[in-house]
């Protein structure tokens, strides 16, 4: 009951912070501490939940019928990045987008920040069709004002309108999903389906839960939206929508399975299937990016496949009442979602940081950036590490799950999926590791490309700060995850009802010794830095690099990040490029052009949307603008209303 | 309870010295034998430490774009290296830490320095230091779906996710896995001979930058970071190459008939890679990937007949 009220006051927190926010008498650090303080709730609340607190309720009426908000593990997993990434986005955002701009967009930025973690914190809590869908259309619509921030550009105005289709196209499914539940459930209200009376029916449900789910965790193919969303966005609402808001569609394929009463024994399969190519096609397409935020875009939808695969992995073991595949699969699920919420928001954060230095979020354009801005070079470096899959960072424990998960279900006789989920995971690690030594080698080694790197600084402390922040958890997460697991045993229990603990158990020596070998690594790179530190005193000197010998080499004959990334260009599907056509001894002059389209939304899809969006202005014909016109049509529709009535006995016997 | 933990400790300790002064001789192995093979006299065999002991007295130089990150790829390589020497089992004696899934750390240890090395290749913002990062990344990502089919196909022969159970495998090699095992360790011999920039991938002795892949990358290092370097890159030898000759030695009764094997074997091995390296050239850089695909390709059937 307490747990739950907190909750309940966070989100009323964050929501008179937004008011106060908006009106302009009302002083930012108000604002910002109303927050703040909602953050404190919401963690204290999850925390303590998820370390041995009971489940708490709080029951109400909605328009006379019962409705429920409550607290479990679940909900509290996924409070637990949503307030940490929200409170630290609230502080580094208040330099990095003051309320005094020109154009006054600081305020609504404020509002709809407030808003949106409002929304989601609502969001976990519902457990009524009609709240859940209220509280998921504030976060859709905050996000899409959140996203829509510089609307004064074109570009903008698109990424956002495309995200405002896509959500309430999801929206839309949702809302079928809901009716249907409505039906099984009797009423609004979620209870979990005590045995399986039709199958159809729970086919239906989960099939519409995947589809409008998927549309906002950005499964393949319903990912389209995601890039320039997050490319446009301002970066800590980009680390928020990418950390949080892409979460809420694993939430909510969590939640409503947990409800069901069994998975089919393919759906698991085929999740883990869809999530092996959506995590392959996310980083193909981050090798192919110029737009350091774009990057990160596509880096969130392989991370978010990777999750898929968890889940499927987990409902494989569920269909199967495997619980150590379960147990391995959401786990790593879950795990990872943590994981990426850390790395991820501090990568967008640290994105930030160059674009509020630079003003460009072309790569080709920076370099040398680290003796430029190196408090940020150094907190962003970890995340680096974290997004490669890479010891000893946190984001390497949650593969290493979904590797062993993956294992053991090719012991277990499901090996086709198994098999293509590694060799994908392997294959998605080391293409990561490619698309991120691309994305800090060419912003921040080197020697800068362009005058707007020459001239970066490192930002503010009160942006530096929660960079710090998450980089020390994602090292801390990588060398502790032994701690974490009794909660993830929680988390697994709710997300799949009557799974008992096995993680605490089953991987508690095996974590042991991975922290000790991690330990070991770090103090061996401890001491290599101290041996070459006492090395034999050098001249000081300006040396330049060697470069085999040229004399006076030039800033632009540096590797760039595309040629980098050019023999990859086989799984870039969007990139395309315009070679020059060289013929003859004596060659004249020639140009080289590339260039990215979103291979599915702007090569695939957009041409044929268009197309039935012309079709389609023929109805506009109906649209007079008259009201005379528009009553004509309520009273046909309620003639055509009435004779269904009247007929609908004879006509159907 | 001392006396029965001696005959561990012992090999714990003789494992550790192994990883510690074994290293830099396989290169020295290697180059004599390419020097018999070419009617030369060759460097001596213990060149390397010669030189390891020279650098270490050195002075080093730095450029004026480098920062920190220069000094990463050289420490992290010697220290993922040692740390994943750890891991892997030295013929049939069995690896000092051993867990289940210590086979992914192990993989990505191999991943982890070479993200450092080739972060610290870019640090210098040479142009012919990037090319170099851009082949080692590609190379190296085509190189670890074979290493991991590998584990993969191992894993599922005998259910543990453990090097030290899924290597030394007892009767690997009279049982049906007999085929399987073959193919891994062709396609791991390939993944050997890429990871270790040796001929016909790379060619460490090559004296033009624009045909270097790991050479070039280490051009700025010197002193004791391009010690780190060499020493890390002997690691490397020594430590996949234990990931190669485990499953293929036979297990004898004694310890220490099993660890005459593996050193037999690893000078076997160098002097395999020389005589490689003399009776053949260098690959064209566009043929690279193609024979680290065959290496993939040689596990993936591995991995598809342990699956029938």
């Amino acid at each position: 009951m307490l747990d739950v009220a907190l909750v309940l006051a966070s989100s009323g927190c964050w929501f008179a912070g937004a008011l106060a926010s908006a009106s302009p008498r009302a002083p930012e650090r108000l604002a910002t501490g109303l927050g703040l303080l909602g953050s404190l709730f919401a963690l204290g609340a999850a925390l303590h939940l998820l370390l041995g607190g009971a489940v708490s309720g709080l029951d109400f009426r909605v328009w006379g019928l019962p409705a429920r908000l409550e607290l479990d593990a679940l909900s509290a997993a996924f409070l637990l990045p949503l307030h940490l990434v929200g409170g630290l986005g609230l502080i580094y955002g208040q330099r990095y987008w003051p309320v005094q701009l020109a154009w006054g967009s600081g305020r609504s930025l404020r509002f709809f920040y407030g808003l949106l973690v409002a929304a989601m914190t609502l969001l976990f809590l519902a457990r009524h069709g009609l709240v859940f869908l209220v509280a998921w259309e504030l976060m859709a619509v905050s996000a899409f004002f959140l996203v829509g921030t510089e609307h004064e550009k074109p570009e903008v105005r698109r990424a956002s309108w495309v995200y405002l289709a896509c959500t309430h196209t999801g929206t839309l499914l949702l809302t079928a999903m809901v009716i249907l539940m409505a039906q099984r459930m009797g009423g609004l209200q979620w209870t979990a389906l005590p045995a399986s009376t039709s199958p159809w029916f729970e086919g239906g449900i989960l099939f519409l839960a995947l589809a409008g789910f998927g549309f906002k965790a950005g499964v393949l193919p319903l990912h389209f939206w995601l890039p320039s969303a997050h490319a446009s966005a301002p970066s800590h609402v980009s680390a928020i929508l990418s950390a949080v808001m892409l979460k809420t569609g694993i939430y909510g394929i969590l939640r409503v399975s947990s409800l069901l009463p069994g998975i089919p024994r393919g759906v698991g399969g085929t999740l883990l299937a869809l999530g092996a190519l959506t995590a392959l096609y996310g980083v193909g397409n981050a090798l192919a990016q110029r737009d350091y935020k774009r990057l990160l875009a596509y880096s969130s939808i392989e991370n978010l496949g990777i999750i898929a695969m968890g889940v499927g992995l987990g409902w494989t073991g569920r269909a199967t009442h495997d619980p150590w595949l379960m147990a391995l699969g959401f786990g790593g699920a879950i795990f990872h979602v943590w994981n990426h919420a850390l790395f991820k928001s501090l990568l967008f954060y640290g994105a930030g940081a160059l674009l509020h230095a630079t003003g460009t979020r072309d790569m080709e354009a920076l370099g040398g950036l680290a003796r430029r801005m190196p408090r940020t070079a150094l907190v962003v470096f970890p995340a680096v590490l974290a997004v490669a899959a890479l010891p000893p960072f946190n984001a390497f424990l949650s593969e290493w799950f979904l590797y062993r998960g993956l294992f053991a279900s090719l012991g277990r006789g499901y090996p086709w999926s198994a098999a293509l989920g590694l060799v994908a995971l392997a294959l998605a690690g080391g293409l990561a590791a490619v698309a991120f030594a691309r994305f800090f080698g060419t912003l921040f080694l080197g020697a800068p490309r362009s005058e707007l790197a020459d001239h970066a600084h490192d930002p503010a402390a009160s942006m530096l700060l929660p960079m710090a922040v998450l980089a020390g958890l994602c090292l801390a997460v990588g060398l502790g995850a032994f701690l974490l697991l009794p909660l993830l045993d929680r988390v697994i229990a709710a997300a799949a009802p009557g799974t008992p603990a096995l993680l605490a158990a089953g991987l508690r020596v095996d974590f042991h010794r991975l922290a000790g070998v991690e330990l070991g690594l770090l103090a061996l790179v401890g001491a290599g830095l101290a041996w070459l530190r006492r090395s034999p005193e050098a001249p000081e000197a300006d040396l330049p690099t060697w470069d085999c010998g040229y004399a006076a080499a030039v800033a632009r004959a540096q590797y760039t990040g595309s040629s980098f990334a050019d023999a990859w260009a086989p799984v870039q599907p969007g990139l395309r490029a315009r070679r020059p056509r060289l013929r003859g001894l004596f060659p004249g002059g020639a140009s080289f052009r590339q260039a990215f389209r979103e291979p599915f939304g702007e090569v695939f899809l957009e041409p044929r949307v268009v197309r039935v969006a012309e079709r389609l202005l023929r109805f506009r014909r109906f649209q007079q603008g008259h009201l005379p016109v528009y009553l004509l049509y309520v009273l046909l529709t309620l003639l055509g209303t009435f004779l269904w009535m009247l007929l609908r006995g004879r006509l159907l016997g | 309870m001392l006396p029965a933990m001696l005959p561990a400790m012992l090999q714990f300790l003789l494992h550790g010295l192994t990883v510690l002064l074994l290293p830099p001789l396989i290169p020295g192995l290697i180059a004599k034998t390419k020097a018999l093979m070419a009617g030369r006299q060759g460097p001596p065999v213990l060149q390397l430490y010669y030189d390891l002991a020279k650098l270490a007295r050195k002075q080093a130089v730095f450029s004026r774009t480098t920062t920190w990150v220069f000094l990463a790829g050289p420490v992290g390589g010697v220290a993922a290296g040692l740390v994943a020497s750890c891991l892997v089992p030295f013929g049939h004696t069995p690896a000092p830490v051993s867990f289940q899934g210590d086979v992914i750390l192990f993989a990505y240890l191999f991943g982890l320095a070479r993200f450092l090395t080739i972060l610290s290749a870019l640090d210098t913002g040479s142009s012919f230091e990037g090319m170099g990062a851009a082949r080692e990344a590609t190379f190296s990502a085509l190189a670890e779906p074979a290493l991991f089919l590998g584990f993969a196909a191992l894993a599922k022969a005998n259910g543990s996710l453990s090097l030290g159970t899924m290597l030394a495998f007892p009767g690997s090699l009279t049982t049906r896995f007999t085929g399987p095992l073959i193919l891994i360790l062709a396609g791991w011999v390939i993944v050997y001979l890429a990871e270790n920039s040796r001929i016909p991938v790379d060619d460490p002795n090559t004296h033009l930058e624009l045909t270097m892949i790991h050479e070039v990358m280490v051009l700025d290092h010197s002193g004791r970071p391009l010690a780190l370097v060499l020493y890390g890159a002997s690691l490397k030898l020594l430590v996949l190459g234990a990931l190669i000759l485990t499953p293929a030695l036979p297990r004898a009764p004694h310890a220490w008939q099993n660890w005459l094997a593996f050193y037999a074997a690893l000078g076997g091995l160098a002097v395999g890679v020389g005589v490689v390296e003399s009776s053949m050239a260098r690959f064209r850089m566009t043929k690279v990937p193609q024979f680290l695909v065959a290496g993939v390709l040689a596990t993936a059937f591995a991995f598809l007949l342990m699956l029938v």
